[in-house]
């Protein structure tokens, strides 16, 4: 009984769920890039099939809508999020997972909570704060803002990972004479790599998706990040979706590539924050 | 003076080192501990502070700089006896937060139940599926979504329109509360089940098969297994990712302002982030902005509390 069921299940269930699960995530993206490519995008309806092939938005997007400066904004801003949030929250979660501590716990429910604290609370404090020092339409001072919100995540994260590291191999270099640097280049950083592979990919990410700090903060137009340079060809009336899509899939592409080169590392990322803390 | 040569007395040394060494070991954490701890309390713990402060207070820009007035709590009775608050934000805010929470969570659970299910090849491809539409920022997937549900010329609106389903023509998805926070739904959910997907799958892999050999022997059928094995082995796999979706949920901010109407020109589908960013930004209010901003963090810091106890009650003897 159950045996038959298993199997009329496999032969037409699964496919059938694999199917639907392919046709509901894909679908956007396939819709994203060929309006993008398609020369009439605004006029596609409900046609499936791009009227034709070209890359006139991608030009026009390049060409009249400064994109490629946005790119760069948002690449540049993406790199400083990604170095300075691995080396920090590298630092803060060998502290907590290595060494016992007074507050260690209070320091560890403190992170938690202000992951918790949402943006739009923080969007009007910070805007008159960095207003007042000058920080307003600075890559820099959006970094720094991406820093922040990446940091308690990444925290939790690397902790899930330092602690699987087995403190005997830890004693172990250090029975063979390593000094505690020494120990931390040669034998805790090869093994917690792949965890600060997995947290400095959410910290891109917080910074490449980001888009409430830099429509706020970001008012000259050259300043712009990606997220929000589309944001210009977006009309609430009438909209040129060729642009939008075509901007759209600039940002989503390099996304993509990202998460299935490191779709591995990602899913052992998560498992490690959520199983261990 | 030159230090005396030869062995020192060992009780000094041994008591100077073991000393220097409590130093070094009560201080470590601390220094590796302060970058972060700086960065995170200058950018979110105090403005969070100022958030508090501001509440209380009427802001004006002049001339480049602010004054403030302090108001005691007017902002938020204001606020709290508002019938814009109670008829339309609060309940647009939390139906939506939970009808995105559950529908992630049981789609992603569904998923990585599936995903387990599948051979190596198939396994790889949904999986590449999966990471694609979380790859879309949420920016880029809410301007597809209105695209497909733009009316008159949106895939959705014609297709509903030639089965005579809606007046194309007439017909706006995004005027009315129901189906602008419908589309919203389906485009966070589209973007948030990949997570949950992924996380849970990590936690299936590591139940033991001898579980559900056991099981089977027993006569459970496959609902039963899943309640009875699957659930209690990774609660605490479901229970961080229902209380983070429920988290990100209740702070949904991109998808609902890029939304027609939703950056504040039409009242019926404000959110709680959307009313307090419209008063501060749109309006100059700060004051009743922040206030707004304090009721929704006071509501994640209640789920906080919620998450944080259950990470206690898992048995984490060394947090």
């Amino acid at each position: 009984m159950t045996t038959r069921r298993t199997t009329l299940a496999s032969r037409i269930g699964l496919p059938a769920a694999v199917v639907g699960l392919l046709l509901f995530t894909l679908f956007p993206v396939y819709w994203m890039v060929s309006t993008a490519l398609d020369p009439k995008a605004s006029l596609r309806g409900s046609d499936v099939l791009p009227s034709g092939i070209g890359f006139e938005h991608f030009e026009f997007v390049f060409d009249k809508g400064n994109f490629g400066t946005y790119l760069l904004n948002s690449a540049i801003v993406g790199l400083t999020t990604i170095v300075a949030a691995a080396l920090l929250s590298l630092f803060a979660a060998i502290a907590v997972a290595r060494f016992k501590f007074r507050f260690r716990t209070s320091v560890l429910i403190m992170i938690l909570i202000v992951q918790m604290v949402p943006l739009e609370a923080l969007v009007i404090p910070l805007f008159i704060q960095m207003r007042d020092y000058d920080m307003l339409n600075s890559l820099l001072g959006l970094s720094i803002v991406y820093i922040a919100l990446s940091l308690p995540f990444a925290i939790w994260t690397l902790r899930g990972f330092v602690a699987t590291v087995p403190k005997e191999v830890e004693e172990a270099a250090y029975i063979d004479g390593a000094s505690w640097p020494r120990m931390f280049w040669s034998v805790l950083l090869p093994l917690v790599a792949p965890g600060l592979v997995a947290t400095s990919i959410f910290a891109f990410i917080t910074a490449w998706n980001e888009f409430v700090f830099a429509y706020t903060f970001m008012k000259g137009s050259d300043k712009y990040t990606a997220a929000v340079g589309i944001y210009q060809f977006f009309g609430e009336n009438s909209t040129a979706w060729g642009p939008v899509m075509a901007s759209s899939t600039l940002v989503t592409v390099p996304v993509m590539i990202f998460f299935v080169i490191v779709h591995r590392k990602l899913g052992s990322g998560l498992a490690a924050g959520a199983v261990k803390g | 003076m030159p230090a005396p040569r030869g062995p020192r007395p060992p009780d000094g040394a041994a008591e100077a080192a073991r000393r220097r060494k409590k130093l070094i070991t009560l201080t470590r954490p601390w220094l590796l501990l302060a970058p972060s701890l700086v960065v995170l309390a200058g950018l979110l713990l105090w403005p969070l502070i100022q958030v508090g402060k501001l509440s209380l207070e009427d802001y004006e820009v002049k001339f480049g700089g602010g004054t403030s007035t302090f108001t005691g709590f007017d902002h938020y009775s204001d606020l709290l006896s508002s019938s814009l608050l109670w008829k339309t934000v609060l309940p647009n805010t939390v139906f939506f937060a939970f009808a995105c929470v559950g529908l992630t969570v049981a789609l992603g659970t569904l998923v990585a139940l599936l995903l387990n299910r599948l051979g190596t090849t198939w396994r790889m491809i949904c999986s590449v599926a999966i990471l694609a539409a979380w790859a879309m920022p949420a920016v880029t997937g809410t301007y597809v979504w209105i695209w497909l549900f733009q009316p008159q010329d949106g895939m959705v609106s014609q297709i509903a329109g030639s089965v005579g389903l809606i007046d194309p023509e007439t017909t706006n998805w995004f005027t009315e509360r129901g189906p602008f926070y419908a589309i919203a739904t389906l485009n966070v959910v589209h973007h948030g089940f990949p997570f949950v997907a992924i996380t849970v799958l990590a936690g299936l892999l590591t139940i033991p098969k001898e579980l559900y050999e056991a099981g089977e022997l027993d006569g459970a059928n496959a609902w039963q297994r899943f309640w009875n094995i699957t659930v209690p082995t990774i609660k605490p796999v479901f229970l961080v990712v229902t209380i983070l979706s429920t988290i990100w949920d209740f702070k949904v901010f991109t998808q609902v302002y890029l939304q027609p109407g939703g950056d504040g020109s039409n009242e019926e589908v404000y959110n709680l982030g959307v009313f307090s960013y419209i008063q501060a930004f749109a309006k100059n209010d700060y004051g009743t902005g922040a206030a707004a901003a304090v009721l929704l963090t006071v509501l994640l810091l209640i789920i906080t509390v919620v998450y944080i106890r259950t990470l206690f009650r898992q048995g984490e003897e060394d947090l």
